[in-house]
């Protein structure tokens, strides 16, 4: 056995950190080969148009150019993106513009000025074509379409009716419905995406820098686009100054910068601007629930009907919010109650919008949204506490693992403690007086309560999954004793470096000085599915821990032997291996690796040398954590102003690695759904022009935005090595719906309900100016 | 003329102090004092987050003054003494207050606006070096940070505060 752990559980400064604090951290801007050249992209003005003419001759007229590249050109190549299913579409526009920002010419240049210089002098003629936007539009009979060969925009159906489902809505005491549209939102990580791709005659294969999350997907995309074998192709991360899903996947310009490497032999580069960034990285959310939830008289939710209609933009890609946030909504709709049947339909429709992709919480603040709002409404509806009828509906502590009619099955977590502790937490008696006394002063106070489940960490969780179902870990002491942990997840500001030090540390009873966590080199960390869906600490950490063990175990197998004990009988301690009882007979780890890597003769009889374990972890299919937001606001009746009064979170997410970091996601998480709550919209008009294009009209939450959080944790431990679960996006699950929820408490003597996010100053006040006449 | 002429033209010579080193060069007149910072002197720590004046990720010091280097042509720091990230400590391993407040406190996750916080948050102690939390959310409500949400980089800045007047008041 180990020592009890040193490391895990504590609130440990991230090892990465001061690099950071000096300015030495290295992001995908800052490296620059020698002649490196860059990239600007040509991108459509228009939301539909037919490109009657391109002439890209002045272009290359412009002093610095090297190349000038067009959606013909590729074709011609046979160079394609895959969308979802592998379906082909052309990384640069073809005949037509389908979208605003959509990049139809690439130019090369000495500089990114002389790019960009170069690409206003290409000139195009554009026919302008009818666009469509709205998704219910576009499904519509008659309605323009996206693509004109097509027979209709519809792009993605799903749908079931549980037997049963009718009859308990016909049954049911109650029944209540509401429209929740989710706007459109980017995920907007400061540092924008990019690419820089080099072409390596020594070892004669494509070397790839990128901003991504994930260094595998992007190497077996762009082997796939430029028809190169997997194995000449190596993507490298530099720091990622952020993700939040925005940076997982094969984006065009990925496959348009590598293909020039390739065929210029030159570096090549090419960094997004913050207005290309707002047309070209995955839009996200952008969904309409139609919902209803049938109730019986003491308040038990029995069932959930759902149709979604979301845009999935120009096309449908492979992690499309039209399809991901909607089907895993239709699996965990439930949230943390037991509810007997949920029936769903998603439609899916192009239209000339930017692609959706995902963003941290795919499913989760819309379908919590709806969850909740269907229980508060139907609270209210047969006069129950909202607390208890949430507590009556719960899944209990005995009832797990809990089999939801959706076919997920839930682990162990704490349901009714997290609304209880977040009840105590808030006050809610207390709060309850608060607000009756405020209304007597004509204020508006309001609760709102979000109760969440998140299903992360996901294994194989269908029988051919979609995702990587399993994260690896490469665990190796060198001679010397200090440790090194290849791991394929990688951070983006999620801290590896720090917890996975932390849990192999302890399971190996090293200083944490000692180990050196990496990632990001597919020419050297194993195979993986990268950092998504809060899935590092369990699946990358577990597989950390495994192999960790296994390591340890042949430490100990060794060290039992040069001590002449039984494996039994040693221990690890502090860097050595030692007879249990006798720390005086003990040796160094450094001994060890002297004999494991030089010294043959002394290994026990049939043992391989080295000290060298790996793990590819296979996680259960879904590890559930769970909690529960509380948010106390208070709304100004004379501007629809809101305040955030408190903010509370409980989250169960296991054991806990760091619980610095924990909190870290969780406040940075409930940031994020502030902005989705009040401030964030990617709009359209009519006409396919997007309203937000610039950081001045898409309002990122800042300071004087955001809540205190006050944290607080339970810890039901899960069945990943380590007792971990997954939590990055837990926050932004909840905190849009209680933020919102809340502010529908504080105008309930209005009557106020909200169909969309988000509720911005003019929506509430308008709300209730509407309700008051 | 061609635009070859044009931009060759365009070029003027300009010099300045950063991190207390001098620099001079030739410069074009387009080029904002962010690029040249990073592409000419090679400071790679000022970031660039929107090249638009909103994120704060460019901010450096340029004589004593919190600014955007986005927003500003390098042209116009002529004869101006800048300070960066870089300069704020000698090393790694000797941070300032402020660095290593922002370390305790779990002020940074992905890092890319950590630059621009901590010359803001630099700035704000040189011009009120006790600030409120009031004062702080006002002065730091021009730097975007999508990680951290903020919390903890209020009570960073609050802490390396208090801990730089007591290091002044022991002195
Ligand atoms: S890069 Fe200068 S303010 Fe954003
Ligand atoms: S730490 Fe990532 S943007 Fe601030």
């Amino acid at each position: 056995m180990a020592q009890a752990p040193r490391f895990t559980g504590q609130r440990i400064r991230r090892v990465e950190d001061p690099r950071f604090l000096t300015g030495r951290g290295r992001y995908l801007a800052d490296l620059e080969p020698l002649g490196t050249l860059a990239v600007a992209f040509l991108r459509s003005p228009h939301a539909h148009a037919r490109i009657r003419r391109l002439d890209v001759t002045p272009a290359l007229q412009v002093s610095g150019v090297a190349a000038v590249v067009t959606g013909a050109d590729l074709t011609e190549a046979n160079i394609y993106c895959a969308g979802l299913g592998g379906q082909p579409y052309p990384p640069l526009a073809v005949d037509e513009v389908l979208y605003v920002g959509h990049p139809l010419v690439a130019v090369v240049a000495r500089s990114r000025a002389q790019a960009e210089d170069a690409i206003d002098a290409v000139v195009v003629e554009y026919e302008p074509l009818p666009a469509v936007v709205d998704p219910v539009e576009a499904l519509a009979e008659g309605a323009p379409r996206v693509f004109s060969q097509a027979e209709s925009n519809l792009c993605f159906h799903l749908e079931h009716t549980p037997e049963g489902l009718d009859a308990l809505f016909a049954e049911a005491a109650c029944v209540v419905r509401g429209t929740f549209r989710h706007q459109r939102q980017t995920a907007v990580p400061m540092e924008t995406r990019g690419i820089l791709a080099q072409y390596e005659p020594v070892s004669s294969r494509l070397q790839v820098y990128a901003s991504s999350q994930w260094g595998h997907g992007l190497r077996d995309g762009l082997a796939k686009a430029l028809g190169l074998p997997q194995s000449k192709v190596q993507v490298t991360l530099p720091d990622v100054g952020g993700g939040f899903g925005a940076k997982y996947g094969v984006y065009p310009e990925d496959v348009v910068v590598a293909w020039l490497a390739l065929k210029l032999g030159r570096p090549v580069k090419w960094v997004s601007d913050r207005l290309e960034a707002m047309v070209s990285d995955f839009h996200a959310r952008d969904s309409i629930h139609i919902a209803e939830g049938a109730f019986a008289k003491d308040g038990t939710f029995l069932a959930i009907r759902d149709h979604m209609i979301s845009p999935a933009g120009a096309y449908l890609l492979d992690g499309s919010a039209a399809v991901l946030e909607t089907v895993i909504a239709s699996l965990v709709l439930p949230g943390p109650y037991k509810v007997q049947a949920v029936g769903f339909r998603i439609d899916g429709a192009l239209t000339n919008t930017t692609p959706l992709g995902t963003y941290r919480g795919v499913w989760g603040p819309a379908a919590t949204w709806v969850q909740e709002s269907l229980m508060e409404r139907a609270a209210s509806e047969l006069g129950l506490d909202r607390v208890q009828m949430r507590l009556h509906n719960m899944v209990r502590k005995e009832e797990f693992p809990y089999a939801s009619c959706t076919g997920v099955v839930y682990d162990p977590g704490s349901y009714q403690e997290s609304l209880q502790t977040a009840m105590e937490a808030i006050d809610y008696p207390g709060f309850l007086k608060r607000q009756r006394e405020a209304r007597a002063q004509g204020r508006y106070l309001g609760l709102g309560i979000a109760a969440f489940v998140e299903p992360t960490s996901l294994g194989a969780w269908q029988p051919e999954p979609p995702t990587v179902p399993y994260e690896s870990a490469v665990v190796r002491m060198e001679p010397g004793g200090e440790v090194v942990v290849q791991v394929s997840v990688n951070s983006h500001g999620q801290g590896h470096e720090t917890t996975i030090a932390q849990l192999v540390a302890d399971a190996l009873s090293v200083d944490i000085g000692k180990v050196t966590v990496r990632f990001g080199d597919t020419a050297a960390a194993p195979y993986g599915g990268g950092t998504f869906g809060s899935r590092s600490i369990t699946v990358g950490g577990g597989a950390a821990l495994e192999a960790a063990g296994r390591l340890r175990d042949k430490i100990l197998a060794i060290g039992a032997h040069l001590l002449e004990a039984a494996p039994e009988d040693v221990e690890l301690r502090d860097g050595t291996v030692a007879v249990k009882g006798v720390p005086a007979r003990s040796l160094s780890l450094a001994e060890i690796g002297r004999v494991a890597h030089w010294v043959p003769a002394k290994m026990p009889s049939g043992m391989e040398m080295g000290l060298e374990a790996s793990s590819r972890y296979v996680p259960p299919p879904i590890t559930f954590s769970n909690g529960c937001h509380a948010a106390e606001v208070e709304v100004d009746p004379k501007t629809g102003r809101v305040r955030i009064q408190r903010y509370v979170v409980v989250e169960d997410c296991g054991v806990m690695v760091n619980p610095t970091i924990v909190e870290g996601q969780i406040i940075g998480g409930v940031a994020q759904g502030v902005g989705a709550a009040f401030l964030e919209e990617l709009g359209y008009g009519e006409d396919g022009q997007p309203w937000a294009t610039t950081l001045m009209d898409y309002h990122l939450p800042s300071v004087t935005d955001v809540p205190r959080v006050e944290c607080l944790h339970l810890e039901t431990p899960s069945a990943v090595p380590g007792g971990m679960k997954g939590m990055g996006e837990s926050a932004m699950v909840a905190s849009p719906a209680a933020l919102v929820l809340a502010v529908e408490d504080a105008l309930s003597p209005l009557g106020v309900r909200f169909e969309r996010m988000p509720l911005t100053p003019e929506r509430v006040w308008q709300a209730m100016t509407a309700t008051r006449s | 003329m061609s635009t070859e002429q044009l931009k060759t033209e365009a070029e003027r010579p300009v010099a300045f102090t950063v991190n207390g080193q001098a620099w001079r060069g030739w410069v074009e007149v387009r080029r904002t004092l962010a690029d040249v910072l990073r592409e000419e002197v090679g400071l790679l720590g000022t970031h660039v987050g929107c090249e638009h004046g909103v994120c704060g990720a460019c901010t450096v010091l340029v004589n004593g003054q919190a600014v955007r280097s986005c927003l500003m042509l390098a042209v116009q720091a002529d004869g101006c003494e800048i300070l960066t990230v870089e300069g704020l400590s000698e090393s790694t391993e000797r941070l300032h207050p402020l660095q290593e407040s922002f370390w305790d406190h779990h002020a940074l996750q992905c890092g890319f606006c950590t630059p621009g916080v901590l010359l803001s948050a630099y700035a704000l102690l040189q011009e009120n070096p006790q600030p409120t939390l009031e004062d702080i959310h006002e002065w730091l409500s021009g730097n975007v940070c999508r990680c951290t949400g903020y919390q903890n980089i209020v009570e960073a800045i609050s802490d390396a505060a208090s801990r730089l007047s007591a290091e002044k008041g022991g002195r």
